[in-house]
Order: C-alpha cells, then structure tokens, then sequence
C-alpha cells in the first residue's frame, strides 16, 4: 500500500473501532476490506487495526484470523488461541482424542467449525476442522468481561473425520499474534497517558494544574519513556521477524503497559478509580492482553533461560 | 508500505556495501588496529589507542565516508559513519566514550562554524589528529546551562574570555574547545550566550585534571584568564549560542551514543561467556536484554532519521533515558553475577569491568540528567505547560 493508502485505511479502520466493537466490528472489517489487506500487506494490516482496537478498546476475532494467516489457513476460519498465559497449542491429539484448552472469541458459536492447532505425542503440529457444536463453550468473565472471550475446551475423537489441514510452524502464527497483542498493548498504553494527560492539564490542586508539579511531570515523561521504548521495540521485531524478536516485543509492550498504568493511575487518583472514568478499561484489558500468548514476565524468565543456557546473545539488529 | 523511494533504497545499499567492504578491511588489518595494552588500559593508553584507529580508519577513506565533502569528507549516508563507530566499538578498538565527542562535535563545527573555519578544521578531528572538547558546565551552571557565567568581552583584538568552566571531557588533551560564553548580561540569561571555537593554547587557559569516581581522570577544570578569541572564531551568532547549545545536545543525546549498543552487547556476551554456573539470575538477564535491543531500535530508528534529513530535536531526551536504563540495567547485571571479579578482581579484565560498571552511573547525569531529560519529555513531548 503506498502512504495515502495507508492513511485512508486507517482513518477507516479508526472509524470502525470508534464506532462497533465484537461481531459488528467483524463484519465492519469485512466491508473494508482488512481481510484481503492482511493477506497483501500483513504489517499495515496488523498494525493498525490492533493499536487502533487497543486505543479504543474495541474487539474483533481478528486475533485467530491473523494466526490463521500466518499458518496458511486463511480460509476465514476461525482460530482457536492458546489458553491463558501459554503459547503451547490449544489442542493435544494423542490415541485418536482431540483434547481442547483455549481461547476464542465471543463469535465462534456463529460460526459452524473451528481450527484448532494441535500438537502430537510426536511433537509435530497439525490443525484439525471441529465442529463448533462439539466444543463446551464459556464466556469468560474475570477481570476484563468486555474483552469478549470464551473459554473453550473438548474432547473429540479424531478417528475418520475432522483430521490435518497442513498446518505451517506454530511459532511463525505465535510471533504473528505476539505482535499483533504488542500493538494493541501500545494502543491501550497510549490511550491512558491521554487519559493522564488530560487529566493532568484540567485539574486544579493548590491553585495550579497538577501538570505544574514535577512529581506528575515525571510520571507522566516515565510513562511516554516507556510507550516509545515498546513502539521502537516492536517495530524492530517487524524489521527482523522472528518468534524471539516478537516475543521480545510482546514482553516490552506487556511491561510498559503495566508501568504506564502505574503512573496514569497515581495521576488520574481518585477519579480514575471510579467506573465513571473511562480509566479503568484499559487497565483491566492491559492486564488481560499481558496474559495472551505469554506474559511479559514468563517470556522474560525464557529468554533469560535460553540464553544462560545458550551462552549466546542474539545478533543486535543491524542498522 | 514504505514508498519512501530511491533515495533510501539507495542509502541502504550503500549501506551494505560500505559493512561489507569495513568489515573485511578491519578484518584484515586486525594486528594494526590492536590496542597493545589488556583490560581497559589508562586513559593515556586509551586516548593513543583512538589517535591511532581514527587516523587508520581515516586515511582508508572509512572515517571520511558519511561526512560533508566540503569538510574533508566523501558525503554519502550518515549511515555509514554510525556503521563505523558501530565495527569499531564491537571490535572493541575504541573506548565507546571517547569516540562519542567526533558525534557531538563535528556536526557542531559544520552547521555552525564559518564555512572556512570547518573546513580547515573538522578534517583534524576526524582524522584523530587532534582532540575537542566541549566547555559548557560551570561550578554553579549543570543542569541550569543558560545561567553560565564565563565571560566574554568585545575587544579590538577579539573576544576576550574571563571565567571557569568544570567536568569538560578530555579538556586535558584537547586542542580546541566549543565554549559556551556569557557575552550579554546575566539577567538576558539564554539570549546572551555566544559560543565560540577556542585554541587550547591561548594564553591565559589553564587546565586542571580532575580525579573520577571509576580511576579514569575524563574530564578537568578550565579556567580562563583574559584569554583571547579572533571574531572569526564565533559559531552561529553573537547571542546566539543558545541555538547552538540546543543544536548540540540532540546529538550527545542520541546519535553520538548510537555504538553504546554495541559495546554493551559485546560486554553482555562477555558476561554469559564467563560467569561461573548459576551466577545469572535468569530474568534480570531477559529483562537488561530486553531493554538493549529497545534502545537499539529507538536509536537506529533517530540514525535513519538523521539520515533522511531530518533534524533532532526533544524526542532525543527518550533516546537519552532508554541509554542509562539500559546500561545501568546491564552493569548492575554484571556486578552481581560477576561479583567477586567487580569487588576484589586485580587482573585488567576485573578492572575494566570495575571501570565500566563505575562509568555506567555517569548515563543518567552526563549531556543532562535523567530528571532534566524527564522535564524536557514533559514539556516539549506531552505539552503539560510550563511547572510552575
Ligand atoms: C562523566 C561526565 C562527563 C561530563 N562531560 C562534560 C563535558 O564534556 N562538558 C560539559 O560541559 N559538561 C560535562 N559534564 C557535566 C554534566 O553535563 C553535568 O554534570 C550535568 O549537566 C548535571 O549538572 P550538575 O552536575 O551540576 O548537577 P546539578 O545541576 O547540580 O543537579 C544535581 C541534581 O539535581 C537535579 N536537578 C537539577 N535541576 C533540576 C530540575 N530543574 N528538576 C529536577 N531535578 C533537577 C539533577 O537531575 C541532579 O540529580 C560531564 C559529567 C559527567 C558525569
């Protein structure tokens, strides 16, 4: 896409996530199009579309249709994620059984079958067409209801019927979502220091904005530090693509969203620990988003591991 | 999706052309680039070191490469010139420090130093012939630069320079020195600053050495009695050393620092390579390499921005604290795994990692504190007004 192009897809993409969120946001995505755009140029459609449901806060399925993307299932399907906090399959096929723990979105149950990667006792990955009747099905409410999931699991004789898509590596389709999760961290991270900062220029204490006291200043640069330092991160993990630069940046963004929220909430005080304000949201769907695909702080024990154990760095990204 | 056309499909190539070429050039001449001291050397040791690769490097064409022709450079990306500093600093040929004042300076002299005057001068430094230093802090202006009181009166003979400057980075080798003067009336505070080009061998500077916390004596105390400066000798304006200043600090606080990855890459390296089993607590060492490769991706994105054309500006107050975070995440790192080399080591290599970790708690006060970064993040980034 050339920069207009980009810029008008955004501002469509800004609209939608304005405007619907859940199943009509889907079929808003449809209509413009993002489908094809994540086939023609992933980057741009993957980006824009997660920091904008991030700042917004909107959801779509859009998460397993990317991971369905990068493994070569664009059929539509939609894809079953990894259950809370791991990036392992969601399914396990061992003796003929189809055994199912994960995630999807609040739209499966429209959708007659589901993907679902699983991995074999083999240690190979295949994909398996189920059907969405033959899934227990539960909405997950926790710490951020709006976020639109379902818990999903089953258990599902695979003998004969719904067997191997050819499936590419699960762990190109986990740094694809990593990624995409990292944006929409970002996006939620930037909308609370626009919450604080607004917040910070209004409110009048001492006979001044809070804004005049460093305290708050500082706070709020720490905050701005730590969204650029996730931004530059991730961008470099769409230069250099691999699952260890996206899980880098998945784990920066997942950092950096807690550590914005920390200082946006000390600023927003007592307001923004009211359901009045909008705060609260982004707090809880930072905290959710954090525990998709691994959180911050398991991916950073694994690297941490790997690299005792490799006693190798990775290569820094060249200029 | 980036359309951004020939020009930076252009600068990549050469870029690549240019790692390829250095790479096998420094490959090559291994044993004439080697320091010929261990550990981390003294600063005498080290000075001589970069002397001699600037002038190796310069004389092969690679230290020209990057820089304006008009100042004895061959032009090309300023890419290339950033791939420079980055080889040698992971070779680990230079002190990462030193080498950073040819990224401050020399942009300096040529945006603002008469043409002529750049052009007679910047080649010296380049070519490592000479050293510069940077005359900016005073004993009561730090971080309140534009309260700086060293004086400079318009005489027949030139400007004639009264006053004291400290902490000035290697003043004790340099040949010329861009100092920040007080030329206006301390109440016109930024508006009457003038900056100016000074030979370190006027009469009536004196140049006191001053002792550092990590053994290294950097930096020293500058007094100037009635020095005298040729009114050729200005950079930017009478008045106007303000702008220069601001023009100046973007650099130290970004592109100047750009190899720091580098160099704090190779020293993680080090540090997995021999630290004895279980000495590495396994999160820390995820988390300081997770905040390297981000200051390493918010700096190359500042070097391609430069590249392109760009000027810097504030934002580079974000480069500047990702830098201090990430190397004082990285040197704490390596002082608890490698703790008994840090505290009682007497071999060089125990006393470079003493040096290094020591210089590591300087990343949040020199080119403008932490706090001064944060303040300059607030105002000019997030728009939060004036504090007070
Ligand atoms: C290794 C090293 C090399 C250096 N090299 C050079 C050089 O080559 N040339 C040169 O000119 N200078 C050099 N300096 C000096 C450096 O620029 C100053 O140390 C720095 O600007 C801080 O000034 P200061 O030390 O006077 O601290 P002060 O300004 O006195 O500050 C002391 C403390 O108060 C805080 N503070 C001050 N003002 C504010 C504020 N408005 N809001 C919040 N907190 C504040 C500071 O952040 C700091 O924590 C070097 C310093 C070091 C350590």
């Amino acid at each position: 896409m050339d920069p207009g192009d980009v810029t008008l897809f955004e501002r469509s993409l800004g609209d939608a996530t304005r405007r619907a969120t859940g199943a009509d946001l889907d079929a808003a995505l449809d209509d413009l199009g993002w489908p094809d755009a994540l086939i023609d140029d992933p980057q741009v459609a993957v980006s824009l579309l997660f920091r904008l449901q991030g700042e917004s806060g909107a959801t779509s399925s859009s998460l397993g249709r990317v991971m369905a993307h990068a493994l070569g299932l664009a059929d539509g399907s939609t894809t079953v994620l990894p259950a809370v906090g791991g990036c392992a399959p969601p399914g396990t096929v061992d003796d003929g059984w189809l055994r199912v723990d994960g995630l999807a979105p609040a739209t499966l149950p429209d959708r007659p079958t589901a993907l679902v990667v699983a991995s074999t006792i083999g240690g190979a990955t295949s994909a398996c067409t189920v059907a969405t009747a033959s899934l227990d099905l539960h909405p997950v409410a926790g710490l951020d209801p709006d976020i639109g999931l379902l818990r999903v699991n089953g258990e599902i004789e695979t003998v004969g019927s719904q067997v191997d898509v050819p499936a590419g590596p699960w762990p190109a389709a986990v740094a694809l979502g990593r990624r995409a999760v990292a944006h929409e961290l970002i996006g939620a991270s930037r909308t609370m220091l626009d919450l604080a900062c607004d917040h910070a220029r209004g409110r009048i204490q001492f006979d001044r904005p809070i804004a005049s006291f460093q305290a708050v200043r500082h706070r709020l640069a720490e905050a701005l530090v730590a969204v650029a330092m996730a931004e530059a991160m991730l961008e470099a993990a769409w230069l250099d693509p691999t699952p260890d630069t996206s899980a880098m940046a998945k784990a920066v963004a997942g950092r950096q969203a807690k550590t914005t929220a920390r200082h946006c909430q000390q600023v927003l005080a007592g307001i923004g620990f009211t359901v009045e304000h909008p705060f609260h949201r982004y707090v809880r769907r930072t905290l959710v988003l954090d525990a998709l695909l691994g959180t911050a702080a398991s991916l950073t024990t694994a690297l941490g591991v790997e690299l005792v154990d490799q006693r190798r760095l990775p290569p820094l990204l060249p200029l | 999706m980036t359309g951004d056309g020939g020009a930076v499909d252009g600068a990549a190539e050469g870029l690549a052309e240019f790692r390829t070429d250095l790479d096998a050039w420094l490959d090559g001449h291994t044993d004439a680039l080697a320091p010929g001291f261990e550990g981390a050397g003294t600063l005498d040791q080290q000075m001589a070191q970069l002397a001699k690769v600037k002038r190796l490097v310069f004389d092969a064409g690679w230290m020209r490469s990057g820089w304006p022709q008009r100042v004895g450079g061959l032009g090309g990306s300023t890419l290339t010139r950033a791939y420079l500093g980055e080889a040698l600093t992971a070779r680990d040929l230079v002190e990462p420090g030193l080498y950073s004042m040819t990224e401050v300076l020399a942009p300096t002299m040529i945006d603002y130093a008469a043409p002529e005057l750049a052009a007679a001068m910047v080649p010296a430094l380049l070519r490592g012939d000479e050293t510069w230093c940077q005359g900016f802090s005073e004993p009561d202006a730090g971080s309140n630069l534009a309260a700086l009181a060293c004086r400079a009166e318009r005489t027949d003979a030139g400007w004639r320079v009264t006053g004291q400057k400290v902490w000035t980075s290697l003043a004790q080798y340099a040949q010329r020195c861009v100092l920040l003067t007080r030329s206006g009336p301390p109440e016109a505070a930024h508006r009457g600053i003038t900056a100016l080009f000074v030979d370190m061998d006027s009469p009536g500077i004196t140049v006191r050495p001053i002792g550092t916390m990590h053994g290294s004596p950097e930096f020293s105390e500058l007094f100037f009695d009635g020095v005298v400066v040729p009114f050729d000798r200005m950079l930017g304006e009478e008045g106007g050393g303000w702008a220069v200043a601001m023009d100046l600090l973007p650099f130290e606080r970004s592109t100047s620092l750009w190899h720091r990855a580098a160099f704090l890459h190779r020293r993680l390296q080090e540090l997995l390579e021999t630290a004895p089993p279980g000495a590495i607590d396994p999160y820390r060492l995820g988390e300081a390499t997770q905040l390297l490769y981000a200051f390493r991706a918010r700096s190359r994105a500042t070097q391609h921005r430069m590249a392109e054309g760009d000027r810097l500006g504030p934002e580079t107050s974000i480069d500047k604290v990702l830098l201090a975070t990430a190397e004082q995440t990285v040197f704490d790192l390596i002082a608890d795994a490698l703790v008994a080399e840090v505290t009682m080591g007497d071999d060089p290599v125990s006393g470079r990692w003493r040096t290094e970790y020591l210089y590591s708690r300087a990343a949040s006060i020199y080119g403008g504190s932490a706090e001064i970064q944060r303040n300059i993040i607030a105002r000019r980034l997030l728009d939060l007004g004036d504090d007070r």
